[in-house]
Formats: structure tokens, sequence, C-alpha cells
């Protein structure tokens, strides 16, 4: 049985909020990198913090990494990777949020 | 015994896999393997016994002959799942993700666990598709909040060894950390002895680059899945199905509602075998 007949079977209803909270998990993972010696979650508050930073004329910085290890970074090259990273995921989860908003 | 098809290889996955009465264990450790290949591009070893292994069909990097230990039992029946603290000793890879066999790979992401220590990572929290409020599992009231063996990354070194061999000990004297941590101690859990294990080599202490940073998503009670193509094996080549239907049983105020969603590309770990059975073949 095809998995179409078998929600109209059991008359399933959609869950928007299980929707919501799969795509969380699976995409938060996705915004963890490991670079330049620490783990790093691409979220608004590190590439604000950098972006902030970077306009200080200071090419170096020490951040707490989310394993709270302070670690020495090049802000200007951190930067790039998270926000590259963060627009790809947030692409990523944006068109799949959509796809299953579409759903009932 | 070790029969070695391959030169050995920096990283590779190494599964454990004893058929029972009840479930083909081999077979879930193939359709683990292929995924492996497919999505993380590494090679796969199978820890077995001498009768489960003339069930295999898939070919395995490695085939690792071992003596199972049978002095597990749970619901009346023999429950293969000690000695996973041999996988040091018997991976052949020095970077190795140990899993599960019933844990569905369907992307990259374990991937970025070898990024993460240079020794030792797993989780330490999970998730449950459908029912996000479902609390963290425990040894006890008294004890520790449980990791989990599904996944495991290690690279050798001495520290990963000492976990290693503090998993060997506390198996060893499981019925005596049960009777400390007041856990039951009747049935064997990797997950408790490892939690243990790695709180006795870590002093006590939490050491959060032991700990992968994103949740194992589990499949829970009263959930159920099912995949939306099979995967296709022929000879045009592979194609894996990532696309999953979730069913959830809703129940409130004594009524039950059936409610669904649907998920890609996400890795999960089934608990069920049925249901896990139930993907696998269709």
């Amino acid at each position: 049985m095809d998995t179409k007949t078998l929600i109209k079977d059991a008359k399933a209803r959609f869950s928007h909020n299980s929707a919501k909270a799969y795509l969380k998990e699976k995409f938060n993972s996705k915004l963890i990198i490991a670079e330049q010696g620490g783990l790093w979650r691409a979220d608004a508050q590190t590439i604000a913090l950098l972006s902030s930073l970077s306009n200080q004329f200071t090419e170096t910085t020490v951040l707490i990494d989310t394993f709270d290890n302070p670690v020495e970074v090049e802000i200007a090259s951190l930067l790039e990777s998270l926000t590259t990273l963060y627009n790809n995921v947030m692409t990523e989860w944006y068109a799949e949020w959509q796809e299953l908003e579409n759903k009932r | 015994m070790a029969r070695t098809r391959k030169q050995e290889i920096d990283r590779g996955v190494v599964v454990f896999a004893f058929n029972s009465s009840k479930y083909n264990y081999v077979e879930m450790a193939e359709y683990c393997a292929r995924r492996a290949k497919a999505f993380l591009d590494l090679p796969t070893t199978i820890v077995t016994d001498e009768e489960s292994a003339e069930t295999i069909t898939y070919d395995f990097d490695n085939v690792v002959i071992v003596e199972p230990d049978k002095n597990n039992i749970r619901e009346h029946q023999v429950w293969i799942n000690k000695g996973r603290y041999q996988a040091y000793e018997l991976s052949p890879y020095e970077e190795t993700l140990v899993l599960d066999v019933d844990y569905i790979i369907n992307s990259d992401k374990l991937l970025k666990t070898f990024d993460f220590s240079d020794s030792f990572c797993c989780h330490n929290r999970t998730e449950m598709l459908m029912y996000p409020e479902a609390p963290q599992e425990y040894l006890s009231s008294y004890s520790y909040n449980s990791l989990w063996a599904t996944v495991i990354m290690f690279k050798k070194s001495e520290r990963a060894k000492q976990i290693f061999e503090a998993l060997e000990m506390v198996q060893n004297n499981y019925d005596h950390y049960a009777n400390i941590h007041s856990f039951v101690g009747g049935i064997f859990r990797n997950d408790y002895a490892l939690t243990l294990a790695l709180k006795i080599v870590n002093g006590h202490s939490e050491v959060l680059s032991d700990y992968i940073p994103w949740n194992l998503v589990h499949v829970g009670k009263n959930t159920s899945v099912y995949a939306d193509a099979l995967d296709v094996f022929d000879c045009k080549g592979e194609d894996f199905n990532t696309k999953f239907t979730v069913m959830f049983d809703h129940w409130k105020n004594s009524k039950m509602r059936k409610e669904y969603t649907m998920i890609k590309d996400m890795d999960f770990h089934i608990m069920n075998k049925d249901l896990f059975e139930g993907i696998m073949n269709g």
C-alpha cells in the first residue's frame, strides 16, 4: 500500500507542529561547522558578532565555541564560512517549509 | 578470527549483527552498510558469528567472526548485544563510526562527527519524531542522563581505548553498577554501560566534545514510519529512498487521532525491529 492511500484510509491529519519541529531538528544540525580549531553554530548571534568585529579593523579575535572553549579565530574567514553556511541552510529550510506548509 | 578482503582503510563503519530466532540482524546490517556506502562513501565491517555470517549476501569490506556472548535475555529471547567494547580492537580503521544496524542513514551528516573530537563522541540527547515533549532518558531518578551507543565515533587513541576498556569493565560488573545507580540490571544495555564508562573515564565530569552536537532522532512509541518508495538496486545502479511518512497516534482525552508528517534526508533510529523490517522490505 502506498503512503497516500495509507494516510487517506487512516484519516490522518497533517501535523504542522511536528513538521516545524522536524525541520528545526534537521536544519539546526546543518548549521554546525568545525573550523579554525573550534566548533561553531552559524546562527544570527555569532554572525552578528563577527560582522561587528570585522568593522573594527581587527583581523583576529577570541570567541567561545559551542564546546565552551576559547578559540582565537581569523574574523573575515570565519565570517565568510558562517555566512555562506547560514544562507545555504536557511534557503533549504525555507524551501522545505513552504513545501510542507501547503500540506493538508 | 578476521577475514579481511581489502587493505586497511583510514575511515569506516563497524556494525555488530547476530541473528536471533526472531530477527535477521545481518539483513539489517546489509541495509545499513549499503546506505553508509552511498551517503558517507565509507566501507563497512560487520562483526558477527559463524552462523549469522552464512546468511551474508552483501559484499562487506571486512567480515569479523567472533564468539558471541549469549548471556542476555530480553522478552524470553536471547539478545546478543554484549561485546560492543570490542569495537576498538576489531575495527580495522583509524577512525570509526560504530552504528546500530537499525539506524537509517539518509544524509552525509555523520561525516561531521569526525571533525568534532580527536578521540570519541556519541549522542547525549534524543528527540522523538512527532513527540518533541518526550523526556530524556535517565538511568534512574538518582543517576545520570543516558548516553546513546547507537552512533559512536572514535579515533584510535589512548583515550578512546580507555573508554572501551571501561565499557568492558562495566559490562563485566553490570549488576554491581545497576545496584549503585538503581536501574534494572537483568537486561544488559549498551547505552547504560557506555554512560557509566564515559563518566568513569572523565572522572564523573562533563566533556562537551564527547557529545555529538545534535539530537539522536528516535522513532518512539505510538509512531510508525513508512518509506515513500523502496530502495532500488539494479543494473542501472542504486537509488535510495530518503522520503518517509511518519504517523503518530495522538491520544487526548481518551480519544485517539492519527496525525502524520513527512520527512526527507534525515537520519533516524528505529527501535521497533518489525517497523524497521517493514521499511527495509516494503
